[in-house]
């Protein structure tokens, strides 16, 4: 074998290594997972930190999970730091917000120290989204919550695997906590598995190249983030920025940001205190919406790495919704973590509009039904986030039915699949034709999705956001459309709502899914004659449309 | 009666069109090879093919067998040079070919753009009628509207039509119906039914796959015709065989009704190769590696075995989601690194190597073309791998002026010398190449170590040694003719069809019998079809098999079962999956255990021929030793390579590394220290 020395192309190398390793693990955790919404939603993430817990890679999947596996890392590095605490084949699992956690108890982090030569040279982890995790309701996200003892078992950062041999009671505990206890067990495995796979990928590379060289590879590509990001933030408008923004739930959320050549500040202190319900987030939660808005604004391109987030500087307080104190609950953390990522993006839109669209659906709008499979007997539990309309940019519409931007490598379930594994008949799914989102760029369209229930007792919870205050256009172009869900009930009266915890749903009800369209840009009477001619072709928009709102003269 | 047999087979690539030609006497069972290239002549690629036929001094009227790979349809496709397609499809469901996924690999761009649909929302017609996914009529088929949709077609000028029901692939009886009713309304216009093609679930990938095939059925149905016309006008008697993307030829009315099997027949014919290559010379265990002008692709071979799967994109990368194609495909994963990509500095002096081609035109600045960007074979040239006085065969001179200063561009910007920016460039190549062998070996459980790499297409042999270094590989052939090694391959192909259907059931003794019939049925289908174009069932063989998961989970695993599925037999194929799902992913669960789909496999072998061993006539080796020039080797330096030509190498010579073999087509770089023989079919069978 050949030697090398640490010289540009061999770090490169071993930074390229870095991300197919990451992708690798982030193949087989996908590919042995037991619930849709990992395999087939793909909420989960995967990623490898440097010895003091930076990101120096990360897998496909969804940003919004880039951002937290070093913060759960770094909290296994404080609470294991005596002698012996942390070993080779070792493996830790925490889902506690309060404890390095991040989001909410349904995802599980899962963490594998690598050593090489004796010495730490790197983590490997990954997140996802468990079915089913315990708590006061089935699948263990509920309005209802007033603390989180309610939303499931709390893993506050502990061992799962010691040199190799598995800590059975520990698993005992996780899976006897479930409703699904076979899914959880098949999940989690699944993460093991790939955090396994990454450390063997690692090892590898640091046998070729030597611990040391690998080490200044990992270091030397944390400067390179910190170098692409501080290059193009010197491009961005100098200057504070602020903005006020009322919610559904009637609170107003306050947000200013300083762009300055060197810092990007995002001040949240001035917020509402934390609530009872689950619509609260942890400060890291905050700090991963004010990573993918900054990585958004000035690199989209090339990998996140711990270096890239190096000009952040965020500023909470303890006791607001941004910055939950325990015990309060988080289930619904991604909308509020969501609504800030908007309320940012929103107050920097006007100001730079060539970087920033107008706004998309911005809901996860994740729903849960669940009840008994009528052919195999067998508990089922659908959690989706749904598709939804992007906003209109200066270069054109925006996309119709995408997931929101939360979400990234992430796939909805077809109806041929979602029939035969779930109760459910989809009894249409077709773009939202609904008015909004006009302007001389028109936002994308949202989606109906009709979800018949097959069998009598089962249950729906939903917690929408967007529902009361459409996306926001831009420039003279329209507010797009809200998120809501029509319920349908085969006896009864239709009722409306976005947010509904428990509901008991019987055979043939119809759950009605809307989705919003994004926010419009521009005046609608300025778009282009031949563009409105074909929306009004593709039946997205109608005769009276055409002349009312665009203007058509023939 | 003639005496000798002769086998031709035509591979239409970008660039060049590839002929290979076997003919063996009958009596003495000598053989022949010859080889030709000639220039692929778009849009009348026929025109080619007829070109390198007469070129090669073949003679068609005494061709008995003629194999035929082409890029046609993928041309269409990604040029959109196909025809306008109207779509059918449920009640409720005419967006999904627009929504399609919802996904978006490039997660921090918010300028994000989704592929646009191939048929645009006013051509996407609904009617009532449902099928669950057990197949049972939910609603029944309402044709009512038909007649209104057809007359709407006519008037917007659509030429071809896709029909798309949910739960087809369990029952596609609606999907017969509609296609018989629209046939009747209108005789004229190609009609493609999804279930035709795929038999698998997941609506929105079926539909596009209708939709694609359909979008290319009048372009490479003209195509096919045009081309039987012109081999009939110059005499031949047979019926061309087409190459598909599994690695099997089909029959030229077959490939006619599905013309979007042939999406990967390039690529598919090479895998191919190397695999029966690795038979031949005792090693099935391969990693196969084509490395041409804009791309690189990999397969891994295991035991022989290649691997056929239906999850294929178009135009899929980090930055696209591209368009899903659910035909079976040889399982390759294919990155934009060839002798063409071009090498760049980002602006943060980190130094990446394509995708980006800089194609046939202007082609690398060694072409002295009008080539202003350093490529990677513009470093294999500085670096003195390729001979400059030899380029292309001696086609072209090489522009070294132009090829050191693109270089030194990049030496500027990295803050290095030329020589050291062409070493970056070239482990930067192989790097991208390494990360890729990967992904079909360790990362599958395989351990590239017990693989030999078959590395063949114009840059194959150029850096195979350097991969198989980096990955440990201990073997490497480089196959003779590697340049037109996927014609090769398509010489050696059978006749083949698979069988994807979904079925998903239990795996116990309970139902050991369903599976049995679900294998009966699409065996009889394929008899069916085989019978319909005079193949009878003794020539045919089948293989099975079937994708498993532990309940709950959504991926499956491929297992290959034997002989008909029994109450008895059911423990063993559990023991099975367990086992390779062990390899592939770490752990085994004890979990109960279902089956999601069979995969038949039907083959029919179209006498295939036996490799001729080539003469020798004992000379010494050193009668093919061209020169001794200085190599640079990247991270072993440079030394004084002793140049072969591979015209005069033969059966049995040997020769130690640092050495190159040049020959048209194709340069081999073998380093330092490693062994190199010409083994009895003329490849180069190098050791590390």
């Amino acid at each position: 074998m050949t030697t090398s020395e640490a010289d540009p192309i061999t770090i490169e190398i071993i930074q390229n290594s870095l991300q197919a390793a990451a992708d690798e693990m982030f193949a087989a955790m996908r590919k042995t997972a037991m619930s849709s919404i990992i395999y087939e939603v793909l909420d989960m993430g995967t990623g490898i930190m440097d010895p003091q817990g930076e990101i120096a890679g990360s897998g496909a999947g969804i940003p919004a999970f880039v951002g937290v596996l070093d913060k759960s890392v770094k909290v296994i590095i404080d609470k294991f730091d005596q002698p012996g605490d942390v070993e080779p084949g070792d493996i830790f699992a925490t889902n506690d917000p309060y404890y390095g956690g991040v989001t909410h108890l349904n995802d599980i982090v899962v963490i594998m120290p690598v050593f090489s030569e004796g010495e730490l040279i790197a983590w490997c982890a990954n997140i996802a989204h468990n079915s089913d995790v315990g708590g006061m309701a089935p699948g263990s996200l509920t309005g209802e919550a007033t603390s989180i003892f309610q939303e499931g078992l709390r893993l506050p950062a502990v061992k799962i695997i010691s040199k190799g041999e598995t800590i059975v009671p520990v698993m005992e505990v996780i899976k006897v906590n479930s409703r699904m206890p076979d899914v959880l067990e098949g999940d989690l495995w699944a993460a093991i598995a790939s955090v396994r796979i990454g450390e063997r990928r690692l090892l590898s590379i640091a046998e070729k190249y030597g611990t040391k060289t690998f080490a200044r590879a990992v270091e030397a590509f944390m400067d390179y983030g910190e170098r692409v990001s501080r290059r193009e933030l010197a491009k961005l408008p100098k200057g504070t920025y602020e903005l006020t923004e009322e919610q559904d739930n009637g609170q107003f959320y306050n947000v200013k940001i300083t762009i300055a050549e060197d810092r990007f500040v995002v001040d949240l202190r001035d917020n509402p205190d934390q609530l009872d319900g689950p619509l609260n987030t942890s400060r890291d939660g905050v700090m991963v919406a004010v990573q993918m808005i900054f990585k958004s604004l000035t690199d989209p391109y090339s990998p996140a790495n711990g270096g890239s987030f190096r000009p952040i500087e965020l500023l909470t307080r303890e006791g607001t919704v941004f910055h939950a104190k325990e015990p309060a609950p988080l289930g619904f953390y991604y909308e509020i973590e969501l609504r800030v990522y908007d309320v940012m993006w929103r107050c920097l839109a006007r100001h730079m509009p060539e970087r920033l669209a107008a706004g998309h659906f911005a809901s996860v709008c994740g729903t849960f039904i669940g009840g008994i499979h009528p052919d195999t007997g067998r508990q089922y539990t659908v959690i989706e986030p749904q598709l939804g309309g992007w906003g209109a940019s200066q270069s054109g519409d925006g996309n119709s039915g995408m997931f929101c931007g939360f979400h990234g490598e992430t796939y909805n379930c077809p109806a041929e699949i979602n029939e035969a594994r779930n109760g459910l008949i989809v009894d249409q799914m077709a773009l939202n034709v609904s008015p909004g989102g006009e302007g001389k760029h028109m936002g994308g369209r949202g989606i109906v999705l009709d979800y018949r229930v097959r069998a009598d007792n089962g249950f729906l919870t939903a917690g929408y956001t967007r529902s009361k205050f459409p996306a926001w256009g831009l420039d003279g172009g329209h507010e797009g459309s809200p998120n809501y869900i029509e319920f349908i009930p085969k006896e009864g009266e239709v009722q409306t709502f976005a947010a509904i915890s428990g509901l008991t749903t019987q055979k043939d009800d119809v759950i009605r899914v809307y989705t919003g369209n994004g926010g419009g840009l521009g005046n609608p009477k300025e778009r282009d004659p031949e563009l409105v001619r074909r929306d009004l072709r593709n039946g997205l928009i109608t005769d009276n449309q055409a002349r009312e709102v665009f203007g058509l003269k023939d | 009666m003639v005496d000798s047999t002769i086998r031709v087979a035509t591979d239409v690539g970008g660039t060049f069109t590839d002929l290979v030609c076997f003919e063996i006497a009958g009596k003495t069972g000598q053989s022949r090879v010859s080889t030709a290239k000639s220039a692929t002549t778009p849009p009348d690629y026929e025109t080619g093919m007829m070109n390198v036929i007469e070129k090669a001094g073949v003679d068609l009227t005494r061709v008995n067998f003629l194999a035929h790979g082409t890029t046609v349809v993928i041309n269409a496709l990604t040029e959109r040079k196909g025809v306008k397609v109207g779509l059918i499809t449920t009640e409720g469901f005419r967006d999904t070919l627009e929504i399609a996924r919802g996904n978006r690999p490039d997660f921090f761009n918010l300028h994000y753009e989704k592929p646009p649909p191939f048929v645009p929302r006013y051509l996407r017609r609904e009617l009532p009628g449902r099928m669950t996914y057990q197949g049972e009529e939910m609603r029944p088929l309402i044709l009512d509207r038909l007649a209104d949709i057809i007359n709407d077609f006519k008037d917007e000028g659509v030429e071809a039509i896709a029909i798309s029901y949910l739960h087809s692939y369990a029952n596609p009886s609606h999907e017969q119906a509609t296609e018989a009713a629209v046939r009747e309304l209108w005789p004229e216009v190609r009609v493609v039914s999804s279930h035709s093609i795929a038999r698998e679930w997941r609506e929105y990938e079926r539909t596009n796959t209708a939709v694609l095939s359909a979008y290319v059925q009048p372009v490479a149905e003209g195509y096919l015709r045009r081309l039987d016309e012109k081999l009939k006008a110059n005499g031949f008697g047979g019926s061309p065989y087409v190459m598909q993307s599994n690695c099997g030829v089909d029959t030229l009315e077959a490939i006619a009704r599905t013309p979007i099997t042939m999406i990967e027949s390039g690529p598919s014919s090479g895998i191919w190769g190397a695999a029966e290559l690795g038979k031949l010379i005792g090693d099935p265990n391969v990693l196969a590696l084509d490395i041409g002008g804009t791309t690189a692709k990999c397969s891994l071979i295991e035991n022989g075995n290649i691997r056929i799967v239906t999850d294929y994109w178009i135009e899929k990368s980090r930055k696209s989601s591209g368009y899903p194609v659910m035909v079976p495909v040889v399982d390759l994963v294919e990155i934009g690194n060839g002798g063409g990509s071009i090498a760049w500095v980002d602006d943060y002096g980190k130094l990446h190597v394509g995708p980006q081609s800089a194609g046939a035109v202007p082609g690398p600045a060694g072409y002295g073309k009008g080539g202003t960007e350093a490529t990677t074979t513009d470093a294999n040239l500085l670096l003195g791998r390729i001979n400059k006085d030899y380029f292309c065969g001696g086609e072209i001179t090489a522009d070294m002026v132009n090829v050191e200063k693109t270089i030194n561009a990049i030496g500027k910007k990295l803050g290095v010398d030329a020589r050291e920016a062409a070493r970056g460039i070239v482990r930067i190549a192989n790097n991208n190449m390494v990360n890729a062998l990967k992904l079909v070996s360790l990362n599958r459980g395989f351990d590239p170590r017990d693989f030999t790499l078959v590395a063949f297409g114009g840059g194959g042999g150029m850096h195979a040694v350097a991969l198989a270094q980096e990955l440990g590989v201990g073997k490497i052939v480089i196959p003779a003719n590697s340049a037109v090694f996927s014609a090769w391959g398509m010489t050696m192909s059978d006749l083949r069809r698979d069988y994807f259907v979904t079925c998903l059931t239990d795996l116990n003794e309970g139902t050991a019998e369903h599976i049995e019939a679900t294998f009966r049925e699409a065996e009889k289908t394929a008899l069916e079809q085989f019978a319909g174009e005079n193949i009878g069932s003794a020539e045919i063989s089948f293989t099975r098999f079937a994708k498993f998961r532990y309940q709950n989970q959504e991926h499956t695993t491929e297992v290959e079962l034997n002989g008909a599925i029994t109450g008895e037999k059911i423990s063993n194929i559990v023991d099975n999956f367990k086992e390779v799902y062990e390899r592939e992913y770490t752990y085994r669960l004890d979990a109960p255990v279902e089956m999601v789909g069979i995969h038949l496999v039907a083959v029919a072998e179209v006498g295939k021929l036996s490799l001729p061993v080539r003469e020798a006539t004992g000379q010494d080796v050193s009668s093919a030793v061209k020169a001794v020039r200085k190599v640079d080797y990247a991270l072993e330096g440079i030394h004084d390579a002793t140049i072969y030509d591979g015209s005069r190498l033969e059966p049995g010579m040997a020769f130690e590394g640092p050495a190159i073999i040049e020959e048209e087509g194709t340069t081999t770089v073998v380093h330092p220290g490693n062994r190199t023989v010409v083994d009895d079919y003329g490849n180069y069978i190098i050791t590390i």
